[in-house]
């Protein structure tokens, strides 16, 4: 798993046309954005070039410079935002900021490096803006993005699956069909695009109180099973 | 689960995300999913002088694993329900 933003110049069409995805690894084209510009910490716009938003990452083509692009996946962006405010930044934009390797590091001292402009050391970049010319995409862009972050779980996470949730009593039973893969968590109901303001507190004691039954229900199974062998 | 369950109930409310890389954003939290991705609505940056690019954004997505800590609005916690909840949640698991 790398970390931060990185070049990417892998282009169909001999070159010239969009990305090239990780089809065989499920990556699919989730939206293009033409004539946006990009801006890496606090360098100067580079412009004008086109937004991919894939399940995976965060691509920007140069439309001038077809050697130029980059490309940063979903896991290293911390953060993403809306700006608008003028005193923030001139131009409306998406504003991200990057996990990056490097970034540990003092960010004074990587800004300053940025600024003079000398060598771009990419994966010391941590705060990227996207300005669409058409700035009323910008809300659209926006749910793209959570949409996307939201399809990347941590890696982790997800190899490790979510055994916790199991009871002692449910894994010395794993040969009863029980599922090992049963996802507690996949509620497409729960998905963040959606505002949770009806759920009271009265609302969550029911919930808990409905997982409780779940766990019981698996005990008095067990017992039947039990039962079953004597 | 648990902490899942809990942050929506202060959905609308006013909360502080402090991120791992020490930035602490003030808004109205709009909604959590179960990576415990956090979106605020109205944010400002608490520390300005430090970070005052980021004055305002109007709304933001913050990636559940660079959360470092969520400050509460202090009646924002039910300590009896969140007591009950936590052990209900350790019987099970």
């Amino acid at each position: 798993m790398v970390l931060g933003l990185r070049e990417f110049t892998q282009r169909t069409g001999e070159g010239v046309g969009g990305p090239i995805l990780d089809t065989d690894n499920g990556e699919e084209l989730m939206r293009v954005q033409p004539f946006v510009s990009i801006v890496l910490g606090n360098r100067p716009p580079e412009s004008h070039g086109s937004l991919y938003i894939t399940s995976k990452q965060v691509i920007w083509l140069s439309d001038v410079d077809r050697a130029k692009g980059y490309a940063v996946d979903f896991f290293s962006l911390s953060l993403h935002a809306v700006s608008t405010d003028p005193e923030a930044y001139p131009s409306p934009c998406i504003y991200t900021q990057i996990e990056s390797e490097a970034d540990d590091g003092d960010d004074e001292d990587e800004e300053s490096d940025l600024e003079s402009g000398e060598v771009l050391d990419l994966s010391k970049v941590t705060e990227m803006r996207l300005v669409p010319s058409d700035a009323s995409q910008l809300d659209t862009l926006f749910e793209m993005f959570c949409k996307c972050a939201e399809l990347n779980p941590e890696p982790v996470e997800e190899e490790e699956g979510h055994n916790w949730v199991f009871s002692a009593d449910q894994l010395e039973n794993e040969g009863t069909g029980e599922d090992p893969g049963w996802h507690f968590f996949q509620d497409p109901t729960n998905s963040i695009g959606h505002s949770n303001g009806d759920h009271d507190l009265a609302n969550t004691v029911l919930r808990l109180q409905i997982n409780d039954q779940r766990f019981e229900d698996a005990e008095e199974m067990d017992q039947g099973n039990d039962s079953s062998h004597q | 689960m648990l902490f899942f369950s809990y942050f929506k109930d202060l959905v609308g409310r006013e909360v502080t995300v402090e991120l791992k890389n020490d930035l602490a954003i003030r808004g109205t939290l709009h909604s959590v999913d179960q990576y415990l991705n956090i979106k605020l609505e109205n944010t400002r940056v608490v520390d300005q002088d430090k970070y005052p690019h980021m004055l305002s954004v109007r709304n933001c997505f913050i990636r559940g694993s660079v959360v470092r800590y969520v400050q509460l609005p202090p009646d924002g916690v039910d300590v009896d329900l969140l007591h009950d909840a936590t052990r209900r949640e350790a019987r099970g698991g």
